[in-house]
């Protein structure tokens, strides 16, 4: 793309100079690929005259075509000395200061053509995050999926969430979102004491907090101390009586410890909140077949089934409903369901604990 | 919601106000044994399984003795042929003789049970008079070969593994004698974990170093002896159906599922589904856990699977499974529903609760308060020693779980044990015969220990020794209900260990009982007005 718009722009700046003979035998060497005799060509016409601006934007393009982003500054920079506005020299010497390193010096370049990739990625350098994850997004936007993309907007989200966080702790190291935070790190380090101490701080400090009875829970949960695990996920549905993950956690610990019964109008409610998620149908489903709701065991999974195809979850619904349909006598849909179970098993990865 | 303030729920209540843990951890005297299993940094995956424990009465005096399988020696340098010096006394497996005070005498070498042969690393033990001549004799698995031990009925043993045909080969772990065609012999059932030796060693977790998963190994077939009855065992496992399907068999307990009167089969496997062969009463079985829903969890995931026990932990008197397994699985209760189908019952039962993060190894359902209902204790340690490094809510030692029964649903109870183990088997019995149920556990690197029931008071018990006549001498195989409980008379099941073969029935307050028991030959016996707080004999009637 560079390539082309620098011979279109070059292609209407070229003259009868010796000066100008000299870059367009530059530019019948580029297109042969040879860069050697592109930069001799190109450098000559510098030589011959200092001041044209195109020879010495194309010594740098050559230079940038042989990755020597080193060589490629001082022409560049001299084209832009000759040519302030040549925008495909701001562009290319954007690339190759930030190819150097000198990000910080890049970016006025990188600004000035609009080369937003570049222009993110420099400013993860130079610590504006908040602009990088803009940049990173518009670009993404249009090209949706792109691995380098996603590895430097997830990388200085990151950075940006780290640093927010850090400032949290250093300015407020005694409210409830620091403890908040501390207690997060906590457990995802499964360090669960050092978490449910954090997250009693931060609760006793700011008992409305939303989310905090949600997470303490997750704590109790992870550590196996499924009625503490109960109550945290309890508090944060009267809470939040609107929240869906609430009521669906405060439903998976009720079945954890076999209140099938309870946990089935907690899933419910869940479900209606925020409708066909399927971990949530899935455990519907198994609360409702705990319970004997057979009717509503049997719409949970076949709604889930039609959501979900290919997945471990799928695969769930199935043996579900095969077991529901066994203990109804229903044989031949019980074999159906598990040929299905079967089925997605040989394509899926076979669950297995590591620990 | 009020709950009736049951007598049951009143004794709970003072026990717990009183703080009264259910067992008192007693030293065993006279036992210097220590479970060899030589663990190294080369993660030998055989380091982490013995060994075994047998409570049983070798001398026929009313005692219960005590065999322990030790694991052998193993170096950093291991290779195949591997050497586990068991000819050094350190490594022997050990016969200890209870004395009339309780102590115990070990008697290992005049026994002839010493050195139990250098190429075998020591896994477990399985107990059953297989020649019905009223003396029990041993059968002890090994990575290796298995050996059967003849007791000669004078306080000796013989071996007689080559002429009787059973040393399997591989890696044997749990075993059990059944008598699956009723002819009245008792066979040889011995689960293998899977294709394994030293020079195929392999180490995972990367900087962790950890033990493998069953699954970066080869599975592998569990093996099945006739009993010919004349000494001598044929393997029929192809024949049978048993070597249908590749296994990672640890665990294995018997038990006539589906009232047919042929004892099936239940194999807890590491990794993968578990396996219900069910005997189609001709010579053969057909595995069919899946579709009996006694194979996988309720989520249709499979189970690392450990310990099992088979009995009817809820007295409607079908026998149940439950299976110990590793942490985030909950143990595992395939609750029997009659009509061949089971269902899966750990949350119902509140084992979802109670072991979401346990990792269990032998495992029981015992009547350890008398009150009429099986409690459960679990053996527990996780399989990697390193695990706390690798997950800090998880801990490679551990303390047993004890849960009291109340009414099929099962409440955390106080053990007594409060320093954690590397557990792995538990045997069941009576071990001073006072009606009780005790536990001798095995520990890796560690002596084992005896959790002597603490006795509660106002509950009555019944123990029962079958002598059986037309079926085998032991009555393996027989349902026996007393008053309303069953029990599938068996001393397999746990994990590695060969469980007390008296059938121990909590009575609660009844003084009284009404005894009836299906032999595996079909004959059914009434004993009506039995009196409690007795050890009974019940002899099979000769003629129907």
């Amino acid at each position: 793309m560079i390539r082309l718009f620098l011979l279109l722009w070059l292609a209407g700046q070229s003259g009868a100079s010796d000066a100008l003979q000299h870059v367009q035998a530059g530019l019948e060497a580029r297109k042969l690929h040879q860069v050697d005799m592109e930069i001799a060509e190109f450098r000559k016409a510098t030589e011959i005259d200092p001041n044209l601006a195109d020879a010495f934007a194309n010594l740098g393009a050559a230079y940038m075509e042989k990755h020597d982003y080193s060589s490629a500054i001082a022409p560049l920079r001299r084209a832009l000395e000759l040519s302030p506005d040549l925008p495909v020299a701001h562009q290319l010497i954007g690339y190759a200061l930030l190819a150097q390193g000198y990000a910080a010096e890049a970016i006025p370049h990188l600004h000035k053509v609009g080369a937003q990739e570049a222009l993110g990625i420099a400013q993860i350098e130079t610590g504006q995050l908040s602009e990088a994850v803009d940049n990173l997004s518009a670009v993404l936007a249009q090209r949706p999926g792109d691995p380098d993309l996603l590895y430097y907007l997830g990388h200085s989200s990151g950075l940006l969430s780290k640093n927010a966080i850090d400032t949290l702790l250093a300015t407020h190291p005694d409210s409830a979102r620091a403890h908040q935070a501390l207690a997060e790190n906590y457990l995802v380090l499964r360090q669960m004491p050092q978490a449910e101490k954090e997250y009693k701080e931060a609760l006793r400090l700011r008992p409305e907090l939303p989310g905090l009875h949600l997470e303490l829970g997750q704590v109790y949960a992870n550590a196996g101390q499924w009625p503490k695990a109960e109550e945290e996920f309890r508090a944060e549905a009267k809470l939040q009586p609107g929240s869906a993950e609430a009521a669906y956690r405060l439903g998976g610990a009720l079945l954890q410890e076999g209140k099938a019964h309870e946990a089935l109008p907690e899933l419910r409610r869940s479900n209606d909140l925020k409708p066909d998620m399927p971990e949530t149908l899935y455990s519907l489903g198994k609360a409702a077949s705990l319970d004997g709701d057979v009717a509503t065991a049997e719409k949970a999974w076949l709604r889930l089934t039609e959501l979900e195809k290919n997945t471990s979850l799928a695969a769930q619904a199935h043996f579900g409903l095969a077991a529901l349909y066994r203990k109804q006598g229903k044989t031949a849909q019980a074999q159906h369901e598990m040929q299905e179970f079967q089925k997605l098993q040989s394509t899926i990865a076979a669950p297995r604990s590591e620990q | 919601m009020l709950r009736r303030l049951t007598r049951r729920n009143f004794l709970n209540l003072t026990a717990l106000a009183a703080g009264a843990p259910i067992f008192e951890l007693k030293p065993l005297r006279g036992i210097d044994f220590v479970l060899q299993n030589s663990p190294t940094p080369r993660k030998f995956l055989i380091e982490t399984m013995p060994g075994g424990v047998a409570l049983f009465d070798y001398n026929n005096d009313g005692l219960l003795d005590i065999f322990l399988v030790n694991g052998g020696r193993i170096t950093e340098a291991l290779r195949v042929p591997e050497n586990f010096a068991r000819s050094d006394p350190r490594y022997w497996n050990r016969l200890y003789r209870q004395n009339r005070d309780g102590s115990f005498t070990d008697v290992t070498q005049a026994a002839g049970l010493a050195n139990a042969g250098n190429g075998n690393y020591g896994m477990g033990v399985a107990v059953g008079d297989y020649d019905n001549d009223g003396y029990p004799d041993l059968y002890v698995t090994n990575y290796g070969r298995n050996i059967l031990y003849h007791n000669n009925g004078d306080g000796t043993f013989t071996d007689v593994t080559a002429k009787a045909g059973v040393a399997a080969g591989g890696w044997s772990v749990s075993a059990g004698f059944l008598d699956y065609d009723n002819d009245g012999h008792l066979d040889l059932f011995v689960t293998r974990y899977m294709d394994w030796d030293a020079d195929h060693n392999k180490i995972c977790g990367g900087d962790w170093r950890t033990y493998c998963p069953p699954g970066a190994f080869p599975a592998t077939t569990s093996v099945l002896y006739r009993n010919r009855g004349d000494g001598t065992f044929e393997d029929v496992s192809e024949r049978a159906g048993i070597t249908a399907k590749k296994q990672r068999a640890l665990g294995v307990a018997f038990a006539d599922y589906d009232g047919d009167g042929f004892t099936d089969i239940f194999v807890s496997n590491d990794g993968m589904q578990q396996f219900l062969f069910r005997n189609n009463g001709d010579g053969t079985f057909t595995e069919c856990a899946l579709e009996s829903g006694a194979g996988l969890t309720a989520d249709g995931k499979g189970l690392s699977g450990m310990g099992t026990v088979f009995q009817d932990y809820d007295n409607d008197g079908r026998p149940d499974v439950l299976v110990t397994v590793l942490p985030r699985e909950n143990y595992t209760l395939f609750h029997n529903d009659g009509g061949g189908l089971f269902s899966y019952q750990s949350l119902e039962s509140g084992l979802g609760a109670l072991t979401s993060l346990s990792s269990g190894w032998g495992v029981g359902l015992e009547d350890f308060d008398n009150d009429g209902w099986k409690d459960l204790f679990v053996a527990q340690s996780h399989v990697l020693d390193n695990v706390q490094q690798i997950d800090a809510s998880l801990r490679y030692k551990d303390v047993p779980l004890l849960a009291l029964n109340n009414h099929g649903r099962f409440e955390r109870a106080d053990s007594g044990v409060t320093t954690p183990w590397a557990a792995r088997g538990a045997a069941f019995g009576d071990i001073n015969n006072d009606g009780w149920m005790d536990v001798v556990v095995s520990t890796l690197g560690g002596p084992p220990a005896l959790l002597l029931n603490r006795r509660g008071s106002g509950s009555h018990w019944l123990s029962i020794t079958l002598r059986g006549t037309r079926s085998n001498r032991d009555g393996y195989g027989a349902r026996v209900s007393v008053n309303a409980q069953t029990r599938f008379a068996t001393s397999a099941g746990s994990y590695v260990c060969a469980n007390d073969r008296r059938l121990h029935f909590g009575l609660g307050t009844a003084d009284r009982a009404t005894v009836e028991i299906l032999w595996p030959s079909g004959a059914r016996q009434v004993l009506k007005d039995v009196r409690a707080d007795q050890f009974l004999e019940a002899r099979e009637p000769e003629r129907s």
